[in-house]
C-alpha cells in the first residue's frame, strides 16, 4: 500500500476569489483527500475571510493576514512569512509543500522556506509567460530562484512545460505534465426535460436555422478580444443566420460595444456582461459553436467546458490549446483575423452539413478529463519525490545508465534533491553572475533565520493539530 | 524558578461545580514561600525608600520639629487619622540615619528627574505581580465565571464588591498575584463553549471561547495566558461535562470527564 502524505497547498489565489487556479487547488485538494491524504491550504486573508477555516469537507484553510498589493498577490517580503509558515507546517505535520501559480509570491516563499526546513516541494505552473518585456524578465528571474531548488514541477500542458523549462532552466525530467480537468457533471448539454417548450437543440440543423456562437472570456488583450472585434462583423456578413452571445467583462468590452454600434448589429450580438462561474453552463447550452480567440493560453479549461456542454469549438492554435481536445471536436485557426473568419466559416458549414456529432462530446470529455485522474497522477509525483517509487520508475531511466546519471551532481538518493545547505547553494549559485550570489545570500539568511526560530520558538511548544478524520484508502478501489 | 509555564489546577467542591485555574505560579512549597516573602519584603523596602525620598525632597519642612515619641504614632493609629500618621511616619523615616543617607545620595539629581524616577519605582513596586492566574468557575444551572489576574500594570485592589474577597485579593498580592477582573455569564446566555484557532503574532493558537447570546464578540477564556491545546481541551471537556451533564440536548456534543475523543470530530 502506498503511503499517505500531509500536504500543504500554498498560493495567493484561493476562494472566495473566483478563477481557474482557485478551482484547480480546491478540486485537486478534495480528490487528494478522497484518496486518504491530509491536505491544508495556506493563502492570504481576503475581505471577510480571515483566520483559520474549515470547508465543509474538512479541508482546512489558513488565511494568513498579509498585505495585498496587486491583483490579490501579496507583497514580496522574502523572510517575513517564515515564522508563521514554520508554525503552520509544524502544527500540521506537513511532509510536502505544493505551491501554485508563478505570480503568487506566497508560493515562492513557501517553497524556499520548506526546502530550508527539509520538506519536499512541488510547484504547479498554470500560465505561460513571454521572455521579452520587463515584467516577464523579473518574474522569470524570480521563478528561476524558486525552481533552482524544488523537487518537482507540474505543468498543465506540454507547451507550458516547454515554457517553464526554458524560463527557469530546469531539467525536463523533473517536470511533469498533468492537465486541468473539469467537473463534467456541471457541464451537461441541455436535456429535453429542462426546456420542454423549446424542441431539444435543433439538430439536425436546417439550412435556415439560426446558429448561435458563444464567446465567454475576460475581455483582455491577451484573450484576443481585438481579434474578436475585427472578426465578428465579417463572420455575420458571410453567414446570414448566425448570431453571437458574448459573456465576460474587461477593459476591451468598450471596443466590442463600439463595433456593435458602428455595424448596427444589436439584434445579432448579445452582450451579457460579467457572469458567475455557475452560470457559464447555462450560457453555453444556448449556443452551437464556441469561439475562443485567445492569443496565449496555458491550458484553456473553458474549451473543455464548452465541448462538455456539446458545443463545437473554434479556437486559435496557440499555447497549450492544441493538446486539449481531439481534432473532431475543434476547428483550429491561426491567431489572425482572416484565418479566424475562415475557420468559423468551416465550422458553421460542417454544423449545417450535420457532420459533427456534438451530442457525443459530453461523454467523451467525461472520459478524458476527471479530477480523480489528476489526483492519481499528482499522487504519483508525490510518491516519486518522497522515494516511495524508485527513481527509474519515476523518471523513466535506470541507475546503471551512467550517461543519464551524470548530468546532476547534486542529486541525492532516489533522484530527489538533497537538503544539504552546500548542495542547495550550488544549485542557486548557477542562476547568474550577480543573481546567483544574491540568491545564495538569501538562502543563507533564510537558513540562519531557521536556526534562530528553532531556538526562539522551539518545536516542542508548538501544539500539534489533531487530524480531520481521514478517508480510508482501502475504500477506494478506482484508479 | 519563581514562575512556571501555565499549568492547570482543577477543583471540584461539589458535583455540580468545577473550578479550572490556569496559573504560572508553581506549587507553594516552603522554600518558594520564603522566596516570595523575601521578595515582598524587598518590595516594601524599596517602596518605602522611594516614598521617603519624595517626601524629603518635596514635602519635608525643616522648620517643623520632629515628632516627639513613637507612642503618639500609636495614638494616631487608634484615632484613625491615616494622613497625619503617614506624615509623622515619613518624618521619622526622614530623620533616621537611612533616610538621611538616601537624601544625601539623591541630592545630585534634579527635582524633575527625581520625581519621575521615584514615581516609576513606587508604581512598579506597588502594582507589578510575579504570576498570572486565570480561572474559570462552572456552576451547573447557574452559569460560568471567568477571572483574570494580569501579571503587571493593574491595580492591586481587586474590583470585587465583597469585602472578604478584598482581603483575599491582598493575600494574593502578597504571594505575587491578584485576581482582578471577573465576569459572570448566566447559563441561559451561553450559546456555546468551543475551541477555536487564530493567528496571534507569528503563530497559530488554540483558545477556548464562550459564545454569549446577544453579544457581537465572543468571550475568550484565559485571555492572558492562552494555555496550550492540552489544557484547553481538558477544560473544554470539563466545562461541557459539568455544564451539560445529564442534558440530552448536549449529550452528544459534550463528552464526559476524561473521554478521549478527537477534537473537531463531528460526533453527532
Amino acid at each position: 500500500m502506498a503511503p499517505t502524505y500531509n500536504i500543504a497547498m500554498v498560493s495567493d489565489f484561493f476562494y472566495p476569489q473566483p478563477g481557474g487556479v482557485e478551482s484547480h487547488i480546491y478540486q485537486l485538494s478534495t480528490k487528494l483527500m478522497d484518496r486518504g491524504h491530509k491536505v491544508i491550504i495556506i493563502t492570504h486573508a481576503y475581505e471577510g475571510r480571515t483566520g483559520v477555516r474549515y470547508l465543509t469537507n474538512g479541508l482546512k484553510v489558513y488565511h494568513v493576514p498579509f498585505l495585498v498589493i496587486f491583483r490579490s498577490a501579496t507583497f514580496p517580503t522574502v523572510f517575513s512569512f517564515f515564522p508563521i509558515f514554520r508554525n503552520i507546517v509544524l502544527r500540521e505535520r506537513i511532509d510536502i509543500v505544493h505551491g501554485h501559480a508563478s505570480l503568487s509570491n506566497f508560493c515562492h516563499e513557501a517553497i524556499l522556506h520548506a526546502r530550508t526546513m527539509g520538506l519536499r516541494t512541488v510547484f504547479t505552473d498554470h500560465s505561460l509567460f513571454g521572455f521579452a518585456d520587463a515584467a516577464s524578465i523579473l518574474t522569470n528571474k524570480l521563478l528561476k530562484f524558486t525552481l533552482s531548488d524544488v523537487d518537482h514541477v507540474i505543468c498543465v500542458s506540454h507547451t507550458c512545460k516547454e515554457n517553464t523549462v526554458l524560463r527557469a532552466s530546469l531539467d525536463p525530467l523533473m517536470v511533469s505534465v498533468i492537465p486541468n480537468a473539469v467537473v463534467a457533471e456541471n457541464f451537461k448539454p441541455l436535456s429535453p426535460s429542462e426546456n420542454p417548450s423549446y424542441p431539444p437543440p435543433a439538430r439536425p440543423l436546417g439550412p435556415h436555422d439560426i446558429i448561435t456562437i458563444v464567446v465567454i472570456s475576460r475581455l483582455f488583450y491577451n484573450k484576443g478580444t481585438d481579434l474578436l472585434t475585427a472578426a465578428i462583423p465579417r463572420i455575420l456578413e458571410n453567414h446570414p443566420n448566425t448570431r453571437f452571445i458574448i459573456a465576460g467583462s474587461g477593459p476591451k468590452s468598450i471596443d466590442l460595444e463600439q463595433m456593435i454600434e458602428q455595424n448596427v448589429l444589436q439584434d445579432r450580438v448579445e452582450m451579457l456582461g460579467p457572469i458567475r462561474h455557475e452560470e457559464v453552463r447555462d450560457v453555453m447550452v444556448r449556443g452551437h459553436i464556441y469561439l475562443h480567440p485567445s492569443l496565449t493560453e496555458a491550458f484553456g479549461t473553458v474549451i473543455v467546458e464548452a465541448a462538455s456542454c456539446g458545443l463545437y469549438v473554434v479556437c486559435t492554435q496557440v499555447g497549450g490549446i492544441p493538446e486539449v481536445l481531439p481534432s473532431h471536436m475543434t476547428v483550429f485557426a491561426k491567431p489572425e483575423e482572416d484565418d479566424l473568419v475562415a475557420a468559423t466559416g468551416r465550422a458553421i458549414a460542417s454544423m449545417r452539413a450535420n457532420k459533427v456529432r456534438t451530442e457525443l462530446f459530453h461523454a467523451q470529455v467525461r472520459e478524458m478529463y476527471s479530477w480523480e485522474n489528476v489526483a492519481v497522477r499528482t499522487e504519483r509525483v508525490y510518491n516519486g519525490i518522497c522515494g516511495a517509487i524508485s527513481e527509474g520508475e519515476f523518471y523513466g531511466y535506470y541507475e546503471g545508465d551512467n550517461a543519464n546519471n551524470s548530468w546532476s551532481a547534486t542529486r541525492g538518493r532516489s533522484g530527489v534533491q538533497s537538503f544539504a545547505l552546500i548542495d542547495r547553494l550550488k544549485r542557486y549559485y548557477g542562476c547568474g553572475i550577480w543573481a546567483g550570489k544574491l540568491f545564495c545570500l538569501c538562502v543563507i539568511v533564510d537558513y540562519l533565520l531557521f536556526l534562530f526560530l528553532e531556538l526562539w520558538f522551539p518545536r516542542e511548544v508548538i501544539d500539534v493539530c489533531p487530524d480531520w478524520p481521514r478517508k480510508k484508502r482501502n475504500d477506494l478501489s478506482r484508479e | 524558578m519563581l514562575t512556571t509555564s501555565p499549568h492547570l489546577y482543577l477543583r471540584r467542591p461539589s458535583p455540580t461545580t468545577a473550578e479550572f485555574t490556569v496559573t504560572t505560579c508553581p506549587p507553594l512549597t516552603l522554600p518558594l514561600r520564603l522566596y516570595l516573602l523575601a521578595i515582598s519584603l524587598l518590595r516594601v523596602a524599596i517602596f518605602t525608600a522611594a516614598t521617603t525620598t519624595i517626601y524629603s525632597r518635596f514635602f519635608h519642612d525643616p522648620s517643623r520639629p520632629p515628632p516627639p515619641i513613637p507612642i503618639s504614632l500609636l495614638d494616631l493609629l487608634y484615632q484613625g487619622d491615616i494622613l497625619l500618621l503617614a506624615s509623622h511616619l515619613l518624618q521619622t523615616l526622614h530623620s533616621s540615619p537611612p533616610g538621611q543617607f538616601l537624601a544625601s545620595i539623591t541630592a545630585p539629581l534634579s527635582n524633575s528627574a527625581l520625581a519621575v524616577i521615584a514615581s516609576v519605582i513606587t508604581y512598579f513596586t506597588l502594582c507589578t505581580q510575579l504570576h498570572t492566574t486565570e480561572s474559570l468557575l462552572v456552576l451547573r444551572g447557574l452559569g460560568i465565571q471567568t477571572s483574570t489576574s494580569s501579571s503587571s500594570f493593574s491595580s492591586p485592589i481587586p474590583n470585587t464588591s465583597d469585602g472578604s474577597n478584598r482581603w483575599r485579593g491582598w493575600k494574593w498580592w502578597f504571594w505575587g498575584t491578584t485576581p482582578t477582573k471577573t465576569r459572570f455569564i448566566p447559563t441561559e446566555k451561553i450559546r456555546d463553549v468551543l475551541i477555536n484557532e487564530a493567528f496571534r503574532g507569528f503563530e497559530v493558537r488554540y483558545y477556548l471561547i464562550v459564545i454569549v447570546e446577544g453579544e457581537e464578540d465572543v468571550v475568550v477564556v484565559f485571555p492572558k495566558l492562552l494555555p496550550g491545546r492540552k489544557i484547553v481541551e481538558e477544560v473544554w471537556r470539563g466545562v461541557r461535562g459539568c455544564l451539560y451533564e445529564g442534558d440530552p440536548n448536549h449529550q452528544s456534543l459534550g463528552g464526559s470527564w476524561g473521554q478521549t475523543a478527537t477534537l473537531g470530530r463531528k460526533d453527532s
